[in-house]
Formats: C-alpha cells, sequence, structure tokens
C-alpha cells in the first residue's frame, strides 16, 4: 500500500478537478488498481479541523508514513515572509510544506502554480508566491534548488494550468511502481515521455502553420493562430492536442490560442496577441528555429501555399472570408 | 460559553475556518474567516483587457467558465461588441455544463458524505443512504464520478478543455463546431438524461418531472411515486434530519440573471432567468440595479484610501491588502458585499436557491414557501438547477444554426468601463471593469461566496452565512454536524477569497 497526502495552497482547486476527470483508470479504479491509501484530500476527505491537524503532526513525526506528498497551488509566503495570506490548519501553509516535504518519500508539485508559481508569482506578485523547487525559471523556489525527497529525488513538476489529468495518473503510477528515475526528468524536473514535444504536435491547423497561412479573427477552423493571434503552440511543450482534453478537444482545436501553460513563464500575458519585431517578424519563434531560417522559409511556404488553404473550406452565409491571410 | 474552531474546514472549494460560540449547544456567533490572498486583481492592473479571459477564471478551479463569462461580458459592454445568437447559445452552453458539473460534484462528494456522521447512525435509513452516498463506495457516489465528468467533456467540444478554457471572448467564441460536433454534445447529453439524471438522480422522467412538478405538495407526491431516486431518498433523510429547519439565514434572495436570450451589442437585455431580489418572508420581489453593490473593509484586511467605513462601488473599488492583526475589527482577506435598498444595507443570499426564486420557478418558490430558505431546499434547488440546465443546453444546441459566425470582431476602443454579471455555480458572481489607454485600470471581481460569507460592514450588520448560524441548536457541541451541513449546503467556495471555521 502506498500514501498520498494531497494539500493546497495559493491554488484555484483547478488541478484536483482536473484530476476526478481522469478515465481509464479514473481516479477511484487507479486508487484501488494501485492499492493506494489517500491519507487526506482538501475536498475528498471526510475529516475537518482537530483530526486533520493530528494526521498532519503524526505525518511530520513520521508516526504515519508519506509516500507522496502532493502540492497544487504556490507556497505563499507573504506578506514579508510571514505566510499569513495563506493560513492552513493554525499555521502558514508555507510551514506545514516545508516540514513535510522532509518526511514524504516522493514530492510531487502539481500544475504550473506549483512547479514555477504560476499566475499569483507574476509581477507584481502581491501574495509573494513561488513554486516548490522552481521561481519561474530559476531553481530553487521554496524548497531549495538542493532539496531531494527522501527517496533521493528532486521535486517532481507536473506543470499545466492545470495539469492533465493522464499526466498525473502517468507521474503518480510510475513513482507507486518505483521506475521514475532522474533520467526520466527534464531540465525543469518533468517527465520526458510527457513534455518533449509541443502543442503543436497534432493541432489540426498544423497544414495552416506550415504554409504560414495566418487566421486574423476568432471564430474559425481555418488558418493557424500562431501569426497574429498570439498562439504558443509552437514553442510549448505538451501533448495537449496529442491526448486531448476531456476526451475531446484542445484549445487550439477551438480556436483558442495555446497559452502556454505548462511553461515556466506562464502567464506571459498579451496572450491574445502575436508580438513582432518592426519587420513583422514574430518575436518568439518556434521552438529551435533561426531568424534566417524562419525569414526563409516563410517566403518559399506561403508562395507554394495550396489554392484550398487559403480560402474558407466550406462557403457560409455571411463569409465575407477575408480573414484569412 | 463555549468556543469552537473548525479549521481547516474541508470540501469545500479551498480551505476555510469558521469561529462558532456557543452558548450550551446553540450557537450564539459565528464568523467567517477568509485566509487566503491570491491578489488577481492586483495582477491585473496594467495588463492587455483580454488577459483577464485567461486569468480570471484562475480565480476558481471548479467554476472559470462562469468567470471567462463575467469578464467577456464586462468586455462586451466595454467594446460595444455584437454577440451572435450562435455564440450566445454556445456560451451559454459552457456555463451551464461547468454549472451540472459543479452541482453534481458539490451535492455528492462535499455534502451527502456528512450523512456518515455518528448523528444518524440510529436513523432507520442509515443503511439505505450509506450504501448510496458514502464516499468512494457509495453506488451514487460512482455514478456521480462516472456522470459529472461527461459535462465537461460537452464543455470541451466547444472550450477546449476544461478546467480552464477561454474560448468566450468579447464578440462571440472562439469555436466554430459543425454538425457533427452539436450532435455529439447533444448525444453526451441525452445520454447523461436518460442513463444517469432519471435513473440515479430522479428515478423518473425529466419531463414528466419539470412538467408537474410545482410546488412542495408536488415534490412530496414525487417522492412518494418515485421512491427509487436520489432526490426521495434526499427529501426523506433531510426530512428526518430535520435540514428543513436549519440554516434559514437572511431570507433575502438575490440573483444577477444568467443566459441571455437573444442578440445583443454590448449588454443583454433578456436572459432566461431573470435578475432580482427576492424577500421570503414577505413574498416581495424588487428589481436589482448593479449601482447599488457596495464593498466595505471595516472588518476586513484591506484599507481604502478614503477610510475604512467608506463603501466603494466595485468601479470605484480599491484592492490594497494590509495584514493589520493589531486592529480587532479586522479578521478577513474578504472584502464585504452589501447591497443598498432604500436607504438600508442589506446582506442577502446567492447561489442555486436565490437564483431559482428570484427568476420565478414555482417549485422552487413554494419550496422556500413552505421549508424556508434551508439546508433542504438549498440542496433540492441545486439538484433541480441540474435537470433544468441539463434541458436547456439540449435546446440551445437544437437552436443553432450552422452557416452563421459564432463571432464578430468587436472595434477597439481605447477606454470604457463594464460589467459581466453571471450566475455562477454558487450565485450572483460580477466582474467591473474599467479600462483606460487599451489597458486594465481597475478591475474588480465579487464573488458569490463573497455574498454569502462577508464579515460584517460598519453598521454591524451580519452576512447571511453568519445569520444562517446563529441560533441553530447542534445535537453535540463537539461534533456540530448541523453547522457543516449549513456551511456546505451553500456550497462554498474558499478559492475566491476565503478559509473559515475557527473558533474564538
Ligand atoms: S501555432 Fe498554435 S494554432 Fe498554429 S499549428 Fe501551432 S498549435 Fe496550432
Amino acid at each position: 500500500m502506498k500514501t498520498i497526502l494531497w494539500l493546497q495552497g495559493g491554488a484555484c482547486g483547478g488541478n484536483t478537478l482536473s484530476f476526478l476527470n481522469a478515465e481509464n483508470p479514473d481516479v477511484l479504479e487507479f486508487f484501488s488498481y494501485y492499492d493506494v491509501k489517500v491519507l487526506w484530500h482538501p475536498s475528498l476527505s471526510l475529516e475537518s479541523g482537530d483530526k486533520v491537524r493530528e494526521l498532519l503532526n503524526n505525518i511530520v513525526d513520521m508516526k504515519i508514513n508519506l509516500d507522496i506528498f502532493i502540492f497544487e497551488g504556490t507556497v505563499v509566503l507573504g506578506p514579508n515572509g510571514s505566510g499569513k495570506f495563506n493560513m492552513f490548519a493554525g499555521r502558514p501553509m508555507k510551514d506545514w510544506v516545508n516540514e513535510i516535504s522532509k518526511v514524504a518519500n516522493y514530492v510531487v508539485a502539481v500544475g504550473d502554480c506549483a512547479s514555477f508559481g504560476g499566475v499569483p508569482a507574476s509581477e507584481p506578485n502581491p501574495t509573494e508566491s513561488t513554486g516548490l523547487q522552481f521561481h519561474k525559471k530559476e531553481k530553487g523556489g521554496f524548497l531549495g534548488k538542493d532539496f531531494r525527497s527522501r527517496k533521493n529525488l528532486p521535486v517532481i513538476n507536473i506543470p499545466g494550468c492545470p495539469a492533465h489529468p493522464e499526466w498525473i495518473i502517468t507521474t503518480l503510477s510510475m513513482i507507486i511502481n518505483d521506475k521514475l528515475t532522474e533520467e526520466d526528468l527534464d531540465e525543469y524536473q518533468r517527465l520526458k515521455i510527457i513534455y518533449s514535444t509541443t502543442t503543436q504536435f497534432g493541432c489540426p491547423r498544423n497544414i495552416y502553420f506550415s504554409y504560414k497561412v495566418a487566421l486574423k479573427e476568432f471564430g474559425h477552423r481555418e488558418g493557424c493562430l500562431y501569426f497574429d493571434l498570439g498562439c504558443k503552440g509552437s514553442y510549448t511543450k505538451s501533448p495537449c492536442n496529442v491526448i486531448l482534453w476531456n476526451k475531446q478537444s484542445s484549445k487550439t482545436r477551438v480556436g483558442t490560442p495555446c497559452f502556454g501553460c505548462t511553461e515556466f513563464d506562464f502567464p506571459t500575458f498579451n496572450f491574445f496577441v502575436t508580438e513582432k519585431n518592426r519587420s513583422g517578424i514574430p518575436k518568439r519563434l518556434p521552438l529551435g528555429v533561426s531568424r534566417g531560417a524562419y525569414t526563409t522559409l516563410s517566403a518559399v511556404a506561403r508562395a507554394s501555399a495550396p489554392e484550398f488553404l487559403v480560402k474558407p473550406l466550406i462557403k457560409k452565409k455571411e463569409d465575407r472570408g477575408n480573414w484569412l491571410e | 460559553m463555549s468556543s469552537k474552531i473548525i479549521s481547516p474546514f474541508n470540501r469545500v472549494e479551498g480551505d476555510l475556518d469558521v469561529e462558532v460560540k456557543f452558548e450550551r449547544n446553540k450557537v450564539v456567533d459565528a464568523k467567517i474567516i477568509s485566509r487566503l490572498f491570491r491578489g488577481i486583481e492586483i495582477i491585473l492592473k496594467g495588463k492587455n483587457p483580454l488577459d483577464a479571459l485567461v486569468i480570471t477564471p484562475r480565480v476558481c478551479g471548479i467554476c472559470g467558465a462562469s468567470h471567462l463569462y463575467a469578464s467577456a461580458s464586462a468586455l462586451d459592454m466595454i467594446y460595444n461588441a455584437e454577440v451572435p445568437i450562435n455564440a450566445i447559445r454556445l456560451r451559454n452552453v459552457l456555463s451551464m455544463a461547468e454549472t451540472c458539473q459543479n452541482d453534481l460534484r458539490h451535492t455528492y462528494f462535499m455534502f451527502l458524505i456528512d450523512v456518515l456522521n455518528n448523528k444518524y447512525r440510529d436513523y432507520a435509513n442509515f443503511e439505505e443512504v450509506i450504501r448510496r452516498w458514502a464516499p468512494i463506495q457509495g453506488s451514487s457516489y460512482k455514478e456521480c464520478f462516472r456522470w459529472s465528468k461527461k459535462y465537461t467533456e460537452v464543455y470541451a467540444i466547444f472550450g477546449g478543455q476544461w478546467p480552464h478554457g477561454s474560448a468566450i471572448v468579447p464578440g462571440g467564441i472562439t469555436a466554430d463546431p459543425l454538425p457533427n460536433e452539436i450532435q455529439r454534445a447533444i448525444s453526451i447529453l441525452l445520454d447523461i438524461k436518460r442513463n444517469y439524471l432519471e435513473k440515479v438522480i430522479l428515478g423518473g422522467p425529466i419531463d414528466q418531472f419539470l412538467d408537474t412538478v410545482k410546488s412542495y405538495n408536488d415534490l412530496l407526491q414525487w417522492a412518494e411515486d418515485y421512491k427509487e431516486g436520489d432526490l426521495a431518498k434526499i427529501l426523506e433523510f433531510g426530512l428526518e434530519a430535520n435540514w428543513h429547519k436549519l440554516g434559514y439565514g437572511s431570507g433575502i434572495m438575490l440573483s444577477y440573471g444568467h443566459l441571455p436570450i437573444e442578440e445583443y451589442v454590448g449588454i443583454p437585455r433578456k436572459k432566461y432567468f431573470k435578475p432580482g431580489i427576492y424577500f421570503a418572508k414577505e413574498k416581495e420581489y424588487k428589481e436589482f440595479d448593479q449601482r447599488n453593490v457596495l464593498e466595505f473593509v471595516n472588518s476586513s484586511y484591506y484599507i481604502y484610501s478614503k477610510g475604512d467605513q467608506a463603501g466603494l462601488h466595485p468601479f470605484e473599488g480599491e484592492t490594497n491588502p494590509n495584514l493589520d492583526e493589531k486592529n480587532k475589527n479586522k479578521y478577513s482577506l474578504t472584502k464585504c458585499f452589501r447591497y443598498k435598498l432604500d436607504g438600508k444595507l442589506i446582506a442577502p443570499e446567492a447561489g442555486a436557491l436565490a437564483m431559482l426564486t428570484v427568476s420565478g420557478n414555482p417549485l422552487i418558490l413554494d419550496l422556500i414557501d413552505k421549508i424556508g430558505p434551508s439546508v433542504l431546499s438549498r440542496v433540492i434547488a441545486r439538484l433541480v438547477r441540474v435537470l433544468i440546465y441539463n434541458e436547456l443546453m439540449l435546446q440551445e444546441l437544437n437552436s443553432f444554426e450552422f452557416g452563421k459566425p459564432t463571432y464578430k470582431k468587436p472595434s477597439e476602443v481605447k477606454e470604457g468601463m463594464g460589467y459581466g454579471l453571471v450566475e455562477a455555480p454558487r450565485g450572483a458572481l460580477g466582474h467591473w471593469v474599467v479600462v483606460k489607454n487599451e489597458k486594465i485600470l481597475n478591475y474588480q471581481i465579487v464573488t458569490p461566496t463573497q455574498i454569502n460569507m462577508s464579515p460584517e460592514d460598519p453598521l454591524g450588520n451580519k452576512s447571511h452565512m453568519a445569520l444562517a448560524l446563529i441560533g441553530t441548536e447542534v445535537s453535540d457541541v463537539n461534533n456540530p454536524i448541523e453547522v457543516h451541513h449549513i456551511v456546505r449546503s451553500h456550497d462554498a467556495c474558499m478559492v475566491c477569497n476565503v478559509h473559515m471555521l475557527k473558533l474564538i
């Protein structure tokens, strides 16, 4: 049997809700299949008040073995380092996090907030929030860059705002089977099997991206969102468009740009705009592409764009058809 | 006098502290304490107005689409956007799908599992309800696990992903669904209807329920006729446990109204559920005017430039947190919501019960007449809303006209003010936005949890939740399950701003 404790800091609860959407296995099947005991979870457990405090103290005193400590949300340090913006069971949450991380076999940061600080830690960071082992790009965060859990691993990050349930289940099952090693993690301590490809993989608009056909306004299936509407899919690491959300879709499939929520710099703001330099080239280029190569490739690609891609695929009643470029 | 602190108070969204003072077994005072501050309003300052569509859903993981809808509506107003009917229908579907997911999960995962309490061991129905509602093992608990997420599939078909899609934008929606996608969503909703809502929740046909159950007596009759549904069991168990006598509160119902019916420019005129204020005892309805919304900080850890006794309308709102623990009057990180009516400050109740009462649903109106605004009527209203929403989603999707636009690009404006008022799962939610030089100058969010659970205003008036708790007689001071029922019947959302249950 493995034990899990799940706590929430500066969080919206979105990762918990996302986790509940898991399928094959769903959360209940997962727990029973892997013989997991959830010691406590803020929205799923029966116990309130004193009983929770007693449990936490027993964990800290190692009277109860804790295999996996899952933390959702930022570690809140404000105001002035006191942590009092986020009190939990009579103390600043940060103090619990500090003590529990020391006794857990594995520490897992679920969501962008716990991994990197996410939305609460964005400028001007009014709550003095930080991630468990990163503050944005910088290694360190709340637990410090040298932190290792009892099984000698750094914090395992499952970023995403929220994390996809399948990423959470995959990561947890590898941990439970003692299969997760340091080689499985990338430089941001994310599982490589999940975070190696970009969001663009599997996006149905990819062909428009290849031929540089831009979508100029929302509400259409055709055209790529990279050139004008701020899509970060070509330089964000996530398999959203391959495994899909809620078994159905993804942001770019419904015409919403990718916001880069699995990355350390989320949220970057100005989300629906592609920032460009003076010659009209996007400031952020697709992962691994140089400026020169991009310019050359664009010209050739646009010039060779197939006729059927530069106009609406299905002509609709009120279509002016001038939203592709 | 004894005091009890329940901290953390779980199974609300986020953590919560509530302070309850007892005289013998009676609650004589209650404070609801918010202890989490995330500073979203401060982060939005100076940002591109559209960024609010990405940031505000992150206020709450379970009702992000409501924040998205409120945010986009405020921007519709600022840009004077023309919103096509197709977009309105899909926006409505997103909002309803999320709310159904919430209402079911709240009912089964957060509220009903409290029947496991010691107090109920000797109840005749105990075995039966445990078999259904016990966490993890209960049959209906498992069904809820399985079916509630189907609503997130409906959401994702048009919203990309749940939680935290951002498909609603001023002027419409980013999606442009094909008929097969509409069909898929309809098919999922019909599956939910036939194989879950009718089989597990209702025990009988939805159409018949919605057509014929119009009063409390009809409801009792329904429970007789369709004994196997959870609704009948909730009613039966709730009456035995006196849930209909628990948690009356302010008796004033507030709703901002929800779901526009027709195309609009800037601001919706007509909604399926109308806004307003309803006085339960007097059976009196009043119009709602957003200009009368005020926020106070005299009991909250914030300071106002005009002094802490001032009440500010959200357009003039300020968010300056200041954790001054020496000031004994202050104890919460939630600002105090009040509505100014005829020179008085009122502290209403918000939520499914308020929304359905204000909009004139005959069953719910009769329910609060017969068993009051109460724990039981809140739980029932929430489930009834799921039934109504499931039908309304089908209607909206069936009326979707492929080939017509889902988005019209609004023209750019440099400045303006707008508000977006919606009914989130937990009740009336408002975003007030001021834009200047194409940037957000002020962004104020007033959440339903704040409406229900604010601290005291400068006149010492208590909020609805405190009133609902005060006067409650608990069967065991060391196991005040009645307090839990009252708080959880409101589907408290602490991540919006709050923490609660701490004893003084
Ligand atoms: S840039 Fe965005 S919209 Fe374009 S192909 Fe990549 S993920 Fe899809």
